[in-house]
Formats: C-alpha cells, structure tokens, sequence
C-alpha cells in the first residue's frame, strides 16, 4: 500500500465516510511523520460535514518485528487504556477490511505536543517545570499499572515477569552465531537476584522520554501501544529510569528529564508500591539487557540482507554502551556474597 | 600492493571532508542521515587502525581465564579462536561458574573487552561519567 496513491486515497476518502457516518468526508492533509520503523503512522487531517478533525493514521510498516502486537490488539490496548484515564491518544477507527489500503490500520486522535527525547531533555523552554512533569508521568504510570491481567479485553497478552524476561532474551541469544558474555552475565545476574515475589498488573513495556508528548510543559499523552504485556509494573519504572534513555542529560535519571525523588514520591504515593534502590537498579539492569536484546535483533534485520538500512546497521553498535552500563550496575547485590 | 593512500587514509580524509563540506551544506531533511554516515565512517577507520590489536588481547585474557598456555593466532584463526572461546564463556557464565570466587576476575574481562570495543564503536560512551 501506498497511501501517497490517488486510488488509495479515495478507498481511504470512502472508509472514513461510511466509519464516521457523516455526509461528507474530505481529506485536507495526509502526510507520513517521521519515526516509527515498525509502524507507520500518518498524520491525517479530515473535514467532516465542514469540521476540521486532527487525526493519526497508524499502520504496520513492510517490516514487522515479532514481539509487536497487531493494530487491532492494539487499538484495543488503546481503548482500554484511555477507559483508565491513562493520557494516550483517543482511539477512533479500526479498519481490518485489506481492500481500503492493503494493511490493517487504525486511526486515533492526535495529540499535541512534542516527543522527540533531544528536545524534550535538551529545551528548557519546552519543559519549564520538570519536576511537574515527573510527577505526571508517575501518576499516569500508577493509573496505568491499575490496570489488571483479569482485564476481560486484554486476554491476548502474554505475562512477562523477571524469568520469562530472562527466558525469552536467552532464547533469543542462543539463536545468534555469536556470543554475548557481558549479556550473559547480566542474565546471570538477574536470575540470581530475581525477586522472589512479584505483582502482575498491566505494563507498557516502551514508557519512556521520546514517546510521551509535552505541550505547554505537561505530558500530553504516552505513544507507542505496541509492545505491551502483563508483567511487573517496576519494569516500567526501570525503562523509564535506564541511562540508555536519558538521551542529552545522562545526569538525570527520569529519563534525562528529573532526578529520582520527583518521580519516585508521586509514583509511591500514588500506586502504593514502595519501590527500593534495590528494585531501581534491578528494573535498570533488565532495561539494558532488553535494549541490547532489540539493538542486536536490529542490526541482524540489516546484517540479514532482508532490510538493509544504516540506522539499524549502527544500532549494532550501541551495544557496547548497554553492556557498560550493564557492568556498571552489577556490582553489587549478587545473592550469598 | 594497491597504492596509497591505504583504506585507513582514505576513510580518514572521507570523514574528515564529509564532516567539513557535506554536512553543514546538507538540509534538515538529511541531518540525521548525514550524522549517521559521518558515524559509521569514523568507526570503519576506527576499526581499521585498531587493527588485530583488541581481538590479541581479549584472546590473551580468555587463554589466561581458561588456564591454556598462550599462543600466536592471527587474522581468521584468531577471530575463530575469540569466538570459540566467548561461546565457552557465556556458556559457563550462565552454568553459574563465576557467581563466587572468580566473579572479579570475569567482571575485569568483562570490563576491558567492553572498553576496547566502545574505544571503536563509541569513545565518548567510555569517557562519560
């Protein structure tokens, strides 16, 4: 599918008459934004019966990888989440019929704001009271973590807790020609101090600075729906706390935006957990080792041959900085030393 | 023989014309496109001077974690012989071998592989914090 073709256009123009109910149905404005190289997303500006909607069309790109979900689990992950008050963008459409456009896609409402992690970590302007932003997304991410595995629309999802995490990239490693003894040792590491008990709820699994936006200085709305799980909710934590996202300000841990008492009081308050230094640099370390796990599934789509592309040729090479980081933060806490 | 300039010499003088002259000329659009090819050649020349340098010594260190005597490996064979070896170790790592006493002597393997790859990949990453 092209949506830049006429005819596809016009089988769009039609779908969204006969979706929104309304007499006329016009598009002003179609245009592929940038980011999303597992999904396309699309901003898409519709008059209807002479009102002007803002809107996002999201779609599978031609690669997909995996672990994503699909667009319907996906809008559906999206429903559920904006019924919990979650900030993330209002869900519309879901197309399944392949004759609109070639691809399932849906549409949602778009939000404003900007996402960009550079930015949002490097302008002052754009984040005057950063930590107020903190505390909204700890209170968002709280609200979202109330969200339960017995959820009667989210049966698709699988559970992930510290093993399976373990599990699932071992699995993975053991599939590539080469070996990884830093991520290995990691591994090691969080089997030995897995957490011999751990609450399930609802998790993102991708909350993190570059996929929330920022309007006005507060957080508009969390992106990026599709790699959700039911797991450990301080996963989340540990993602949105790990170095490898702190983009131009390593310095601060919330995702380069707010040091860890901004965030981490509104987030205890607010979900009743108490997350301890311990479980912070627990949750970092699993971070790493999954990112390294996706840089390396990444470079392999381009090293394949299949999807030749220099931005996942050198996300190979951020590996090394992962597995510093990872050496960094296991120096400690081994179990019966 | 070909003729100089070498491989090193000519990435060099690519990135640093590229850098120079290409990339303050190139649109918004591009920026980032052109970032990523000024990266990848700095790291190709990277590569290149480090030459056998850091597979020598990783070899070197894992002989010494395996108890076998030192030898002289070079190009392929010694690529080989590195990668056999870190499959025994990740092996071994996950059997649990060095959760106890020997855990400092692998986290200071572990330390110093890391750092002669970042020192190609990314010498910035070395040098933070």
């Amino acid at each position: 599918m092209n949506l830049d073709e006429p005819a596809a256009r016009r089988r769009l123009t039609g779908y969204i008459a006969r979706a929104t109910g309304k007499r006329t149905a016009t598009i002003v404005a179609l245009e592929r934004m940038s980011g999303g190289a597992v999904q396309e997303n699309w901003a898409l500006d519709v008059e209807l019966d002479g009102e002007l909607q803002h809107w996002v069309l999201r779609t599978d790109a031609q690669a997909t990888v995996r672990e994503s979900l699909t667009r319907a689990q996906e809008f559906t992950v999206l429903e559920v989440a904006h019924a919990a008050n979650v900030f993330a963008p209002e869900p519309l459409y879901l197309c399944e019929d392949l004759a609109v456009t070639g691809r399932a896609f849906f549409i949602m409402r778009r939000l404003p704001g900007v996402a960009a992690g550079h930015k949002v970590t490097r302008d002052s302007q754009l984040v005057a009271d950063p930590a107020r932003l903190a505390r909204e997304l700890a209170a968002n991410l709280a609200r979202l973590h109330e969200i339960r595995p017995s959820h009667p629309q989210l049966g698709f999802l699988k559970t992930m807790l510290a093993r399976d995490n373990i599990a699932h990239y071992r699995s993975y490693l053991d599939t590539l020609p080469d070996a990884h003894p830093v991520l290995e040792w990691g591994l090691r590491w969080c089997e030995l101090n897995a957490p011999a008990r751990e609450e399930t709820t609802f998790i993102h699994r991708d909350y993190r600075t570059g996929n929330y936006l920022v309007h006005n200085g507060s957080l508009a709305g969390v992106l990026d729906w599709e790699f959700p799980a039911f797991g450990n909710p301080l996963e989340d934590v540990g993602w949105l706390c790990a170095r490898c996202w702190r983009f131009a300000r390593p310095d601060l841990i919330v995702g380069g935006i707010a040091a860890l008492e901004d965030f981490l009081a509104e987030y205890e308050r607010a979900s009743g957990r108490t997350v301890t230094p311990r479980d912070l640099n627990y949750w970092q370390v699993m971070a790493h080792l999954r990112w390294a796990v996706i840089a390396l599934q990444q470079s392999g789509r381009h090293l394949s041959g299949t999807e030749p592309s220099l931005e996942l040729a050198l996300t190979g090479h951020i590996v090394g900085e992962l597995e510093l980081e990872i050496l960094n933060l296991t120096r400690s806490y081994l179990k019966n030393t | 023989m070909n003729d100089r300039p070498n491989a090193r010499e000519l990435l060099a003088i690519s990135h640093a014309t590229f850098t120079a002259e290409i990339l303050p000329a190139l649109p918004e659009k591009l920026r980032y496109t052109g970032l990523m090819i000024a990266n990848a050649l700095a790291i190709a020349r990277r590569e290149i001077e480090a030459g056998d340098a850091p597979a020598r010594a990783e070899f070197e260190r894992l002989c010494v974690l395996f108890s076998d005597g030192p030898r002289e490996l070079a190009g392929d064979a010694l690529a080989v012989a590195v990668a056999d070896y870190n499959h025994r170790l990740a092996n071994e790592i996950r059997a649990g071998r060095f959760d106890q006493e020997e855990r400092a002597v692998l986290l200071e393997h572990l330390r110093r592989t890391t750092g002669a790859k970042l020192a190609i990949s990314n010498p910035k990453a070395l040098n933070a914090k």
